[in-house]
Order: C-alpha cells, then sequence, then structure tokens
C-alpha cells in the first residue's frame, strides 16, 4: 500500500470533522474544569473565614483563666472540629498556651486572614488559614484551620476529570465522524455519480434526496446545468447530421453527373463534357457556400469585440441595401418598397456585420415571397428603440416554428424547394447577439400568419437615437 | 484570356506561406498561368527575398514562424518597398482585415479562398490603374464621360442607374481584367460579405443588356468559376 494512501483516512473531511468535534469538547471540558477550580476555591476561603471570625468571638468573649484552659485541653466540640491549631502567644510571639509552639512566619496580629506555608520536620510543607487576635490582657490569641478539605475536593476533581476524560474524547471522535459521516455520504454519492457522468453516462443525475438544505440545492443546480449541457450536445449532434445531410445532397449530384459523363457513350461531345462539368462546380460551389457561411457563423459567434462599433445611420445603410437588392426583386418579380424619409436613426454597430445582417433578411423576404408579391422595409425609432422591419408577402411563418427558423440549418417544409445554405437566419441571429439587438418574427398581417412574415429587429435604447419625426 | 499574364514578360511573385500543402497548390496554379513563383517558409527569409529581390508582387501568409506577416510587411514598407501585398489569413476575427491593410497590405483574401480568386486578386494588383485625371474612359467602341456622367457605345447614347454608372465605370477602368463577385461587391458596393444569392450576376445582367444590344459584339463577358470581365472586341 503507497504511504499516501495509509494516511488517506486522516486526509478525509469526515476525519478532519470528528477530530474537530472532539477539540470542540475538550475545550467545553477545560472551561468547565477550570471555572469549577475556582469556584470551589472562592467557596472554601469564604466558608474557613467565616468559621474562623465566628470562633475567635466566642472565645475572646471568655474569661482569660476559662480561655487558657480551652484551649489548653480543647475542652469545646468546635475546638476539637473545626479548628486545626489553637494557641496563646504573648505580645512580643511567644507561646504560652496550646499546642502551637511556634509563631507562624509572617502571621500579623490585626484580626485578618492570613496564609501560611507551614513546613513541618517530616512530610510536606502545607497551607493554613490564620486569624491572631488581641485579647484584652494584650496577650494574642490564634486559631489556624487547614485547607486540607479543599485540597481533598481538588484531588477529587482533577482526577474525576481525568478519568472521564479518555471516555469522552472516544465518544467526541466516534460521534463527530459518525454525524459527518452522514452527511458526507451523501457527497460520495454524488461524486460516484459525477464519475458515471465522466465515464460518458450524459444522462446520469446527482441524488437530490429530499432535505431542503443547501447540498440538495447545489446538486439541483448541477442537474440544471448538466441538462443544459446535454442539450446542447444534443443540438451541435444534430447540426453535425444537418451539415452532413446538406453536403451530401450536393456531393451526390456532383458525383452521379460526372459518373454519367464519364461512362456515358464512347466520344461524349465536347460540348456534354462542358455541360457537365459546370453542373459539378456549381454544386460544388454550392457546398463551398455552405462551409463558408458555418465558418462566418464561428467567426461572428467567437469574435466578442465590439471595439469596431461605430455610429450607424441605419437609414443610410438600409437605402444602400434596398439599391443592391432592387434588381433582384425586379426581376423575381417582387416590388421593393422603401418608404423614403430624411431622418437618421443612429445605432452603434459593427457596419459590415449589420449590412451582412439586413442583406440576410431582405435576401430571405425576396426569396419567400411569390411573384407578384411585395417586400416592404421600414426603419424608425419606437419607445427609443431604433429599428429595422422587413414584411412580406411570402407564406408567412407559422407560429410554431418561429424559434426553429432561428437554428441552424432549418428549412420549413414549405420552403424545401428554395435554394439556399439555410444559415441565413442564424447568422442574422449571431449579429443580433453581438450587437445586443432582439429579433421579433411577427404576422405581416396581424392574425394571418399564412399572409406574410414581418423580421422586427429591436437595437438596444439609446440617447443618439433620434425621435422618428 | 482568364488570368493570362500582362505585356510584361514574366511576372514575378513572392509567395510567404509556411503551410506546404497550400504553398505546392498556389504556386502549382501560378506557375501554371505562366508567373514565376519565390517560395519563402519563414517571416525573416520572406523579408530578406522582399527587400533584395525584383518581384512584381507578393502574397503573404498572416500567420507566419519567426516573424509574423504583419510585422514583415511593416518592416518592408519602413525600408521603402512598395511592392503590392495580398495579405492571406485563416478565417479570425471580425476585424482582421482592417489590421491587415493598416500594416500597409493592399488586399486581403480570408482562406479558404477559390484559386481563381487570388489569381484574380493578383492581377488585380499588378494592374492598379493609375489614378489618372481622365476625365473620359475608353473601352472599345464604349466611352464613358466621368463629367459629363454620359455613357455612349459608338453613336449611341446609353442610360444608367447611378449604381450601373459606377460598376461599368469600375469596369472601364480595368479593362481585360477579370473581377471576381467578391472584388465587385467590395468595391463597388463596398461590402464584404457573400450574400445568399446571385447578386452580383443580376447586376451585371441588367448592364449588360443595356451596354451588349442584340447584334453588337459583346464586350462583358462570363469567365465561368472566376467573374466578369470587359473586353474590347478583337
Amino acid at each position: 500500500m503507497p504511504v499516501s494512501d495509509r494516511f488517506a483516512l486522516f486526509r478525509t473531511a469526515r476525519f478532519k470533522l470528528g477530530l474537530a468535534f472532539a477539540l470542540a469538547m475538550l475545550g467545553a471540558i477545560a472551561v468547565q474544569f477550570c471555572l469549577m477550580y475556582s469556584q470551589m476555591t472562592t467557596l472554601e476561603f469564604r466558608r474557613s473565614g467565616q468559621v474562623l471570625d465566628r470562633e475567635m468571638q466566642l472565645l475572646l468573649a471568655m474569661s482569660p483563666e476559662h480561655l487558657d484552659y480551652v484551649i489548653r485541653e480543647r475542652s469545646t466540640d468546635d475546638l476539637r472540629l473545626v479548628v486545626n491549631e489553637a494557641g496563646i502567644f504573648t505580645a512580643s510571639h511567644q507561646p504560652v498556651t496550646g499546642e502551637l509552639h511556634v509563631w507562624p512566619e509572617g502571621l500579623v496580629a490585626d484580626g485578618q486572614l492570613h496564609n501560611v506555608v507551614m513546613e513541618p520536620e517530616e512530610g510536606a510543607p502545607y497551607t493554613l488559614r490564620f486569624l491572631a487576635a488581641r485579647m484584652p490582657d494584650s496577650r494574642v490569641l490564634v486559631l489556624g484551620r487547614s485547607l486540607h478539605f479543599l485540597n481533598e475536593q481538588k484531588l477529587m476533581l482533577r482526577r474525576a476529570s481525568l478519568t472521564t476524560l479518555v471516555p469522552i474524547v472516544l465518544f467526541a471522535l466516534f460521534a463527530g465522524t459518525w454525524l459527518s459521516h452522514r452527511a458526507l455520504a451523501r457527497v460520495k454519492d454524488m461524486h460516484e455519480a459525477i464519475d458515471r457522468i465522466m465515464r460518458g453516462d450524459i444522462h446520469e443525475r446527482l441524488p437530490t434526496g429530499t432535505q431542503q438544505d443547501e447540498l440538495q440545492r447545489l446538486a439541483a443546480s448541477v442537474n440544471r446545468m448538466l441538462d443544459r449541457l446535454e442539450q446542447l450536445m444534443r443540438d451541435m449532434g444534430n447540426v453535425g447530421n444537418d451539415i452532413a445531410h446538406d453536403l451530401r445532397t450536393p456531393l451526390a449530384r456532383v458525383r452521379a453527373g460526372l459518373e454519367r459523363a464519364v461512362s456515358g457513350p464512347q466520344g461524349a461531345s465536347a460540348e456534354t463534357l462542358q455541360i457537365a462539368i459546370g453542373r459539378a462546380l456549381d454544386n460544388l460551389d454550392q457546398c463551398f457556400a455552405i462551409i463558408t457561411a458555418l465558418l462566418r457563423l464561428a467567426e461572428i459567434d467567437n469574435s466578442k469585440g465590439r471595439d469596431a462599433f461605430t455610429s450607424i445611420d441605419l437609414a443610410a445603410l438600409t437605402r444602400d441595401i434596398i439599391d443592391l437588392y432592387e434588381p433582384i426583386a425586379e426581376s423575381e418579380g417582387v416590388e421593393l418598397l422603401f418608404p423614403e424619409s430624411d431622418v437618421s436613426v443612429n445605432t452603434r454597430g459593427d457596419r459590415d456585420l449589420l449590412i451582412e445582417m439586413l442583406a440576410n433578411l431582405v435576401d430571405n423576404a425576396i426569396k419567400f415571397t411569390p411573384e407578384g408579391g411585395r417586400v416592404r422595409v421600414s426603419v424608425g425609432v419606437s419607445d427609443a428603440h431604433p429599428f429595422v422591419a422587413v414584411m412580406d408577402t411570402g407564406i408567412g411563418i407559422h407560429p410554431d416554428e418561429r424559434d426553429a427558423v432561428l437554428t441552424r440549418f432549418y428549412r420549413s417544409d414549405k420552403s424545401r424547394h428554395i435554394r439556399g445554405s439555410g444559415l441565413g437566419l442564424s447568422l442574422v441571429a449571431s449579429i443580433l447577439r453581438l450587437h445586443n439587438a432582439e429579433l421579433r418574427i411577427l404576422d405581416a398581417d396581424p392574425g394571418h400568419p399564412d399572409r406574410g412574415a414581418c423580421f422586427l429587429v429591436l437595437f438596444p435604447a439609446n440617447e443618439i437615437a433620434k425621435p422618428a419625426v | 484570356m482568364a488570368g493570362t499574364a500582362t505585356g510584361l514578360d514574366e511576372i514575378r511573385v513572392l509567395l510567404v506561406e509556411d503551410d506546404r500543402d497550400i504553398a505546392v497548390e498556389i504556386v502549382g496554379e501560378l506557375e501554371s498561368r505562366n508567373f514565376a513563383v519565390t517560395l519563402a517558409e519563414t517571416g525573416d527569409t520572406g523579408l530578406e527575398q522582399a527587400c533584395s529581390g525584383t518581384h512584381n508582387v507578393m502574397v503573404v501568409d498572416r500567420m507566419l514562424p519567426g516573424m509574423d506577416g504583419l510585422s514583415l510587411i511593416e518592416t518592408m514598407r519602413g525600408q521603402g518597398v512598395r511592392t503590392p501585398v495580398l495579405v492571406l489569413s485563416a478565417l479570425g476575427a471580425v476585424d482582421d482585415r482592417v489590421s491587415g491593410l493598416k500594416a500597409g497590405g493592399d488586399d486581403y483574401l480570408t482562406k479558404p479562398f477559390a484559386m481563381e480568386e487570388l489569381v484574380a486578386r493578383i492581377e488585380a494588383l499588378l494592374r492598379r490603374p493609375d489614378d489618372s485625371r481622365q476625365t473620359v474612359l475608353r473601352v472599345g467602341p464604349l466611352s464613358m464621360d466621368l463629367i459629363d456622367r454620359t455613357v455612349m457605345r459608338g453613336e449611341r447614347e446609353i442610360e444608367l442607374l447611378p449604381r450601373e454608372f459606377r460598376l461599368l465605370e469600375y469596369l472601364m477602368r480595368r479593362p481585360g481584367q477579370v473581377l471576381t463577385r467578391a472584388m465587385l461587391l467590395e468595391e463597388v458596393w463596398n461590402y464584404r460579405f457573400t450574400p445568399q444569392t446571385n447578386l452580383v450576376d443580376v447586376h451585371i445582367g441588367k448592364l449588360r443588356r443595356k451596354v451588349d444590344v442584340a447584334g453588337e459584339a459583346v464586350l462583358i463577358h462570363s469567365i465561368r468559376g472566376a467573374g466578369f470581365t470587359l473586353q474590347a472586341p478583337e
């Protein structure tokens, strides 16, 4: 087993969480211990003080002769039970009566409590609490009480704390690990699901469970992202199929035509061959146009720069495009209308791309309008949004199809016979995305989707847009 | 007539291109049209050749090992070499073209391109009209008065719309030269896109019906796979 694996357990979040839990618990115990310790000390000090004070008052109230006797014989219960040391000293601290033969060092006869460390000839030093007071005959009465009881309590507390420490830490470690295991088990499930997705099972989703917590929300977000990615992948796959299909048709025609020309009757005339080659070239040109349009789409989608944007007069631009397409419309028998006005409609954009966009819309409108029909282009400003509208009297676009026509290679069943790369409107959509403009497909004649379509391009509102007159 | 060399004995082309396959294809095409081609595969050798040689025209790829195409052109122009340059580029950012022309290129062509397009553009660079003070253009029986804005074919006056006049002027300034659809769209209309329909053909068709009336010699010719040319009859 590699070294790194041996310590794997200690690196898991589960172990770390357990450890943190145990440490927190230890901290809590330590705080509690300190608190009890100091509380106990304070309490015992106060109690011993009270005991010595009361005893002192009692003894001082006796006559000196009786007091001598009481101290010498320890004749009261109190002197036997609550006072550990008692003695009478002269004013110059010489022992007179009692078991205490030496004046405790540092003791002052001021009626206050003093802690004095006693150092017996045998055994460890210990602390006594003394109270010394002057008797009426100027001698000094000394009473002492040991802190023995407090020390025993402290010892007991220390022992109890130490003995419970090990089981508590173990319990905390176990509980922490178990709790975090429960939380992290879901992360592990997600991890496994992600592994499966990465292995190529793109339909797999993260388990979400029923708890409405952060983890669940995260999983739900990731799942939504996966849905979107799967959709995009499927779309891309479809685009691939569409490209293959759209290229296959003209290429098959090229092949068939050339094959016929080659295997035809011996000595086919040069003219026949010329025609066959010409047709082949036409079909190849169509393939070329599709590929160029696709590359162009990628180019526009990838260009994020709006650096080339300048102020564009949409009216002038449209006038030029109308001029460019008029002969086409004429040869198709379609009337191309552009109501002239000298109002300028300004927006910001890339001139070349906007021309391409408009040309595609006009081109499309002419293509889908039958002979004798009419294409009408108008430019203006609506609610500060500069707009261009291209209306035709063609077959129209059914409301259900309006989103689909903007996708690549979409060809309505009604328009299968019309030649084109199938990418014109995709180009328009890409260019408009770059300009933050919106494309709306409406009925040219409201309520009659079969009486022509209206492509409305709405540019973002801007300050330089002049209101229509 | 498609892409034949001009009156000069031999046209020398300097091609700076690092992609072998494309280079071989271009060299083959140009040599079949009687151009003498020198190939340089890096920017540095290209610059050396450009400054020392006597080339009539250069074709320079933008992306080159060592010195890139645009730096090459800038350096070369800095040294006073005025050889016309056609810049080739892979499809990239929309405004690549502008930077190419700013660096001192004379024309710009995006890969992939048809060989006819390349040849037509090289020819156009070789025979750039000397923007003279001529006020009357003449090609065969055709004459165009640029001041009165009238066009005569022999004794017959041809009525043209402004856009048709502009198109014919462009053709008459380049007699005998093959002009592709993209070139016409770029130069006459100042548009840079590939239309979905045969826009230029329709415009040329309308112009041709006015210029070449039944019974007259054909002046505006279509060249299969390439474009159009205006040529005086033999």
